[in-house]
């Protein structure tokens, strides 16, 4: 906050906070029913599926996965940002992480949940989902620890789990801060949510030591959860998806989806409800500079895959990627390859990435790029893989379409009801960092 | 209310909503005394006869519990040795029709009203001894090709009505042949021909493959001839204006106009005669036939035939070379207006060539020889219209869909002064027109009789219990019109006595075992040829005169060209879901009848596939979409005969369009035959574009290793070390046993197996493409007919697809490759499945566990051979349909994967057999629905471990090789490069 003249005291900061918890407007509750009914759509179509099978979407043979999958990968992906952000950078000591972490953090948990829901959906008899489990039963049959789906289900709960700890633990203080600043049911719901936090120096010790022990827990998930959503695909044999290089570029793309979720999410809070002295365009500018480098891995992953498509002289992965470049979904390809690399790349100059409009802008360009990539690489995959006879075109149907934008709803849904009833700035962190710039001033 | 009467409410409540929502019990009974020949589980074959086609094939109904669930050819009937063809394999819908009538229907002022069975024969016999009484010629006739007893019966009847014969009536009725086979071998009829005893085969257009004659047999003989064995394989010629299937499988397709087929006949016989390859030939004949034919020069056939000079050389040397050569002529289209002079040209090319006629059987002969020709169908028609009868009676005919609308015959048959009953099943065009529709048992259901061939007498007998009331039609003739003559008026009585006194059965010993076998099947009478030597100088003078005839009736403009359709022959299979779903084998398109269109044409009209385009000739117009396909030649355009029903039950309804429409009704003179062609017809682009319900995604391979082919030249060299690489070109054939193991290639370890590893080999040389295979796997499996819509979605069930690639260097050349489960050892949707319901068992077959599937399908996204099927949807059954399913397998719910088992359900069976008596499983014990029922027996089953089975030796090959094996997947599916000759 070197450029912000503003000093903030502990007490503005908590004030800051508490501000964002006052009853919220009508506007506000009408927007929370416009998507609570959004929900109830992507929820009625899923219904309806379930009522007359599968194929109310638009999967077939060859391409048995649709947007149930590319949403699923789309979700995981945005919630890596938040475990990158509150866990890695905060071993790193970086900052300026402090004022968006929370946020982030909640972006992590709502998206995971979202993101488990997927394949649920995308499951052909749901009601016999229990199979995965390994319960004992009489026959012995256990699911198939060798199938990248148990994987899944391991990688996907354990991450979440995980992170809604994680994000817990770091909400103990400020939830107590409420507590001690609100009357009647909110405080009896705070005071149970608080569990009982006095801010002892005992217990900031254990705090902070778990904190950080948290930290080093989530760091490995970041990198493994989307390593193990790669491998649904590169442990199979299609051309496209069997590639060594698919955990470094999944897990790539997820926190460079991520990161531009966290700017989609940030600027509007931010504005609403002025957090501009916390969250600072430093802030932001430094997660712009971190998606232009991940966009430049991304791409760089890209290009590989193009190149070892060449270099191995393997005429069926050739003809995939060739096709991919100009076949029936080029469009989604190209759009893939400008909006996740070429336009981050103008975040390189500074007037762009300290202008909240293109920062916004662009965060959105590669919201959709993100989730063109699954689609280049969950469709467009089987869509031509090794048998000429099979191949064949998807597109999702109106009910996919409904589910998706049920999702959407859901994660808008669940994330404005936690900035109206949760901190969603950590008011520790923040504090924190104000100790630290006072100890550290000359 | 008080507490009694809340306990009273509340406890009727309770009690109504439990009776009222639970579902009605259904109870298992089983039967106290079951007939002899039902074991509860076990099937009981009933030999019968197929009526799908006048060839007259033997079959084996399969009753389960009272009920037919499958259609087999039976092994010991000549005509098909135990084959079938889609047609033959689906007659079994025909009696589970959602759509079947199930009572008489009589119209009354436009509406139709059911009566009872009773009350209709109390009808039909009030309505012809009135019409008997008024006097003589009242009643008529027409009927489909029946066997000689109910032939009789209606004879009979007809004259005790006092009323001309009736008219048998077939689409089909190869007048030309017929004539040309008059005039040249003076047999007013259809012979049969050797196809096995060839070394060449020439086709001007005969479909053998598909509707021609007797396809289930000749495709047998075919691939005795063509199939490479021993290091040698026949030549195949086929000269035509389009690949028919049959096409498809010739070594070279001589591409002409349509009607120039007879002036390259006559061009072959020039160069025939010009080379001295005639032997025996009279000397005045040869003179004569060598003066009408010199005209027909090298330059002119090219000329006036449209055809490539080069492949015309090359047909015309091999023919020259050949030992024994066979040439057929025009096919079950009949040739249109020079189909006459094809095959009256034909002939004379068979004599020429060896007047002994080694390869033509004379003395068998195909009994829809006796269908009148096309004149004398029109005939009735049009003697109908000027003077109505007062009864016409259809047996299962349908000429408003089968005959050109131009012919006036819709007419014809609803006049209101005559009463017409049709004896249909069906509420088809020509039943819907009748005043009564009486439905009456079908083949399956009844007693009779039906000689395919005049010496193989083919028996008839209910396979099952009946669905509905319906008398059979030979006992309804005899009790309306000949109660007064007959002793007996059961028609099983009748059948029995043409069998006995028409055929020499004694007793009834004999009889039962007749039925027990499928029939009585004498050898065929001597053959006639000696007494013929050869055609008179008379007919030769007049055949020369009409030559001149030929050349002006070559057509050069846009033709259009109506083809009989292997699936659905003349439109009488078009009701059938089977025949439906089931893709046409050229172009892959189910559920739609597409017009072929060459690319060259397509570009020329500036249409594109799936465009929909009006085609109009001077007789009527018809929209339909387009398929660019390379199998015909430019200029010519294609459509399938069959469907465009208006009628015909909701799988025919309004599906497609009927090529018919746009034909003449007139005859060819020379023939008395149809016509199914018509040039200058104009193509008009609508604009629309109706999505083609294919099942396919690429024409072509793309040089991957799937559809392989060798060269005949190639296999007489000296065999290659074996290959032993990674790459794809290097990759060896891996056997899905621990000897295919290679710790070089493997990570995991070899699977062992104790007594079966379960492998099949295609033989790609063998197959044909006919899709048989395919219509038998779901009859056999149960497997959910989806419809078109879902179709073109990507959701067709088939657990075998018979994929067809097109030749990139060469789009003509089509090569078939039945898909099915490859049944891997290292299978790559096994490992995928997070709870095992892809499973591998001890026996190598990769088991799908329905019930354990929870619907990821990261198998099917895993599966190279994309074999798996999903239930997308809840399939209908719509009843009695569901009657037809198998009761041994299941029926698979929505939201699970399936996908061929090798027809595990046979494997059981023959494993409970050996079981009991101590013992393995022998080789060719068990017989997967697919293997048991390709006609050319591409297809071979069979054990692994045993080093004597049939499929172990099958695998030694040099042609053996693995789709795609360089996955490494070890596909237990081991298939044969088709032979190519070097042309």
């Amino acid at each position: 906050m070197a450029e912000s003249s503003f000093q903030a005291t502990f007490n503005d900061v908590d004030q800051t906070v508490l501000d964002t918890l006052k009853p919220p407007s009508k506007l506000y509750w009408l927007v929370v029913v416009l998507l609570f009914l959004g929900v109830l759509t992507g929820a009625a179509c899923w219904a309806y599926q379930i009522f007359v099978g599968i194929g109310a979407g638009g999967q077939n043979v060859p391409v048995a996965w649709g947007t149930y999958l590319i949403n699923f990968v789309f979700w995981v992906g945005i919630a890596h940002s938040g475990t990158l952000i509150s866990a890695i950078l905060h071993l790193f000591r970086a900052g300026w992480r402090n004022p968006i972490a929370r946020a982030a953090e909640t972006m992590t948990v709502f998206a995971v949940c979202i993101a488990g829901l997927f394949p649920f959906i995308h499951l052909g008899r749901v009601w016999q989902v229990i199979y995965m489990l390994p319960y004992p039963n009489q026959r012995t049959l256990w699911p198939n620890f060798q199938s990248p789906l148990m994987f899944d289900v391991v990688a996907i709960s354990t991450y979440l789990t995980v992170s809604s700890l994680f994000w817990y633990t770091g909400m103990l203080p400020d939830l107590a801060t409420i507590r001690d600043r609100a009357t009647g049911l909110r405080k009896r719901i705070f005071t149970v949510l608080s569990l009982g936090w006095t801010g002892s120096h005992e217990q900031w010790r254990h705090y902070s030591r778990g904190y950080l022990f948290f930290a080093a827990l989530a760091t490995p998930l970041v990198i493994s959860v989307h390593s193990v959503v790669s491998w649904d695909f590169a442990l199979g044999v299609v051309p496209g998806w069997h590639t060594t290089i698919f955990a470094p570029y999944f897990v790539a793309g997820a926190i460079h989806s991520g990161l531009a979720m966290v700017l989609t999410l940030m600027i509007p809070i931010r504005a609403i409800f002025r957090y501009q002295n916390y969250i600072t365009i430093n802030v932001l500018e430094n997660v712009a500079k971190t998606i232009v480098f991940t966009g430049l891995i991304v791409g760089f992953a890209y290009a590989t895959e193009f190149f070892i498509a060449w270099y191995s002289h393997n005429i069926v992965e050739m003809e995939t990627f060739l096709w991919r470049a100009v076949g029936d979904y080029s469009l989604a390809f190209f759009i893939m390859v400008i909006c996740n690399t070429i336009i981050p790349l103008l975040f390189i100059f500074k007037k762009i990435r300290t202008h909240l409009g293109w920062l916004f802008g662009i965060s959105l360009i590669v919201n959709v790029g993100m989730w063109y990539e699954r689609f280049v690489i969950i469709i467009g995959s089987v869509a031509h893989d090794f048998l000429p006879h099979a191949w064949g075109l998807y597109a999702p149907s109106l009910i996919e379409y409904g589910i998706m934008f049920g999702s959407f709803c859901l994660f808008f849904f669940l994330y404005l009801l936690f900035v109206k009833h949760l901190p969603s700035m950590s008011m520790t962190e923040i504090k924190e960092t104000l100790v630290k710039e006072a100890t550290d001033a000359p | 209310m008080n507490r009694r009467t809340f306990l009273k409410v509340a406890g009727m409540g309770s009690l109504s909503f439990a009776a009222g929502c639970s579902k009605p019990e259904k109870h298992l009974y089983s039967l106290v005394k079951a007939p002899d020949d039902m074991v509860q589980g076990n099937g009981t074959l009933y030999a019968s006869t197929c009526r799908e086609c006048p060839a007259g094939c033997g079959i084996l109904a399969k009753n389960r519990e009272g009920r037919v669930v499958k259609i087999e050819g039976n092994p010991l009937h000549p005509i098909n040795r135990g084959k079938l063809c889609m047609r033959g394999q689906a007659a079994l819908q025909g009696v589970y029709h959602p759509d079947r009538i199930k009572t008489p229907m009589l119209k009354e002022n436009g509406q139709w009203r059911a009566i009872t069975f009773p009350q209709a024969e109390i009808l039909i016999k009030n309505r012809t001894d009135a019409a008997a009484a008024k006097g003589s010629n009242r009643i008529r006739m027409l009927t489909e090709v029946v066997g000689d007893t109910l032939l009789s019966i209606f004879n009979d009847a007809m004259r005790q009505w006092r009323s001309p014969e009736v008219l048998i009536f077939e689409p089909f009725a190869y007048e030309s042949l017929k004539r040309a086979n008059k005039e040249i071998f003076g047999i007013n009829g259809l012979v049969s021909y050797r196809i096995d005893k060839a070394d060449l085969l020439v086709s001007f257009g005969a479909d053998f493959l598909e509707t021609w004659l007797s396809p289930v047999e000749y495709a047998r003989q075919f691939k005795q001839m063509h199939a490479y064995s021993d290091g040698q394989k026949g030549f195949f010629f086929c000269v035509s204006p389009y690949q028919s299937l049959t096409g498809a499988n010739s070594d070279l397709w001589l591409p002409c106009t349509p009607g120039g087929e007879a002036i390259i006949v006559l061009g072959l016989i020039r160069e025939v005669l010009r080379t001295g390859r005639d032997k025996n030939l009279n000397e005045n004949i040869r003179k004569k036939i060598e003066q009408f034919s010199s005209f027909y020069t090298r330059e002119t056939v090219v000329k006036l035939a449209g055809a490539s000079s080069e492949r015309f050389d090359q047909l015309a040397s091999h023919l020259i070379q050949a030992k024994r050569p066979l040439v057929l002529g025009t096919g079950t289209g009949g040739g249109g207006e020079n189909g006459f002079h094809t095959d009256l040209a034909v002939n004379l090319l068979n004599l020429v060539l060896d007047p002994d006629l080694p390869t033509i059987d004379l003395g068998s002969r195909h009994r829809v020889e006796i269908a009148a020709e096309h004149a004398q169908v029109l005939d009735f028609f049009t003697k109908l219209q000027k003077d109505p009868a007062d009864v016409v009676f259809f047996n299962n005919v349908n000429p408003v869909y089968a005959l050109p609308s131009a012919s006036g015959l819709r007419e014809a048959i609803s006049q209101p002064e005559q009463f017409t009953i049709a004896f249909a099943n069906f509420m088809d065009e020509t039943a819907e027109r009748a005043d009564l529709v009486v439905p009456v048992k079908l083949p399956l259901e009844t007693w009779d009789e039906y000689a395919g061939k005049h010496h193989l007498i083919s028996t008839l007998q209910p396979a099952m219990g009946k669905l509905t009331g319906a008398p059979d039609l030979g006992g309804l003739f005899l009790r309306t019109a000949l109660y007064s003559q007959k002793t007996s008026l059961n028609y099983k009585v009748a059948v029995f006595d043409q069998l006995h006194n028409g055929n020499g059965l004694k007793g009834e010993a004999e009889w039962v075992q007749a039925i027990q076998h499928g029939g009585i099947f004498k050898p065929p009478a001597p053959d006639t040829l000696k007494t013929i030597t050869a055609p008179k100088l008379e007919l030769l003078n007049r055949f020369a005169q009409s030559m001149q005839s030929i050349s002006k009736s070559v057509s050069q403009d846009m033709v259009f060209i109506a083809a009989p359709s292997i699936r659905f022959f003349d439109g009488r299979g078009a009701n059938k879901p089977w025949l439906n779903e089931v893709p046409d084998p050229l172009s892959k398109v189910a559920w739609q009848s597409p017009v072929l269109v060459h690319p060259q044409t397509c570009e020329a009209l500036n249409i594109e596939q799936g465009d929909v385009v009006r085609i109009e000739s001077q007789w009527g117009r018809l929209n339909a979409p387009v398929y660019e396909s390379d199998n015909v030649k430019a200029g010519v355009i294609v459509m399938g005969i069959g469907q465009g029903h208006s009628g015909y039950g909701r799988y025919a309804r309004n599906f497609g369009s009927n090529p018919l429409d746009l034909l003449s009704s007139a005859t060819v003179p020379v023939s008395g035959g149809r016509r199914l062609w018509i040039d200058s017809v104009k193509i008009q682009n609508t604009g629309q574009h109706q999505e083609l319900a294919t099942t396919y995604g690429s024409r072509i391979q793309h040089g991957r290793k799937i559809a392989l082919h060798i060269t005949t030249e190639a296999l007489a060299q000296p065999k290659p070390a074996k290959p032993s690489g990674l790459g794809m070109w290097d990759f060896p054939l891996t056997l899905p046993l621990p000897e295919g193991y290679d710790p070089s290639r493997d990570f995991y370890p070899p699977i062992e197996y104790d007594d079966y590893r379960w492998a099949m080999t295609v033989d790609l040389d063998r197959c044909v493409g006919c899709g048989a295979c395919a219509a038998a796997c779901y009859a056999e499996n149960n497997i959910g007919i989806v419809g078109e819509e879902r179709v073109i979605e990507g959701r067709e069930m088939a657990w075998l697809q018979v994929e067809r690639y097109l030749d990139p260097d060469d789009m003509e050349k089509v090569v078939f490759l039945p898909m099915m489960c490859q049944q891997c050892d290292n299978a790559p949707c096994e490992s995928v499945c997070p709870v095992y319901a892809p499973h591998h068992s001890k026996e190598g077959l990769n088991n799908q566990i329905y019930n354990r599937c929870i619907g990821t399908r990261f198998c099917s996204q895993n599966c190279p051979y994309k074999v798996r099927r999903f239930n997308w949807f809840e399939w209908k059954w719509p009843s009695p349909i569901n009657l037809q399913l198998n009761p041994d397998v299941t029926v698979r719910s929505k939201g699970v994967m399936e996908k061929c088992s090798f027809c595990i359900q046979r494997i059981k069976t023959a494993r409970n057999v050996a079981k009991n008596e101590r013992r393995l499983i022998r080789d060719g014990e068990v017989i997967p629905a697919c293997v048991q029922t390709c006609p050319t027996d591409a297809l071979i089953f069979g054990n692994l471990m045993d080093t004597a089975s049939r499929v172990r030796q099958m695998v030694a090959d040099p042609r053996a090789y693995q789709v795609m094996g360089y996955i490494n997947t070890k596909p237990a599916v081991i298939y044969l490069k088709k032979v190519r000759h070097v042309i």
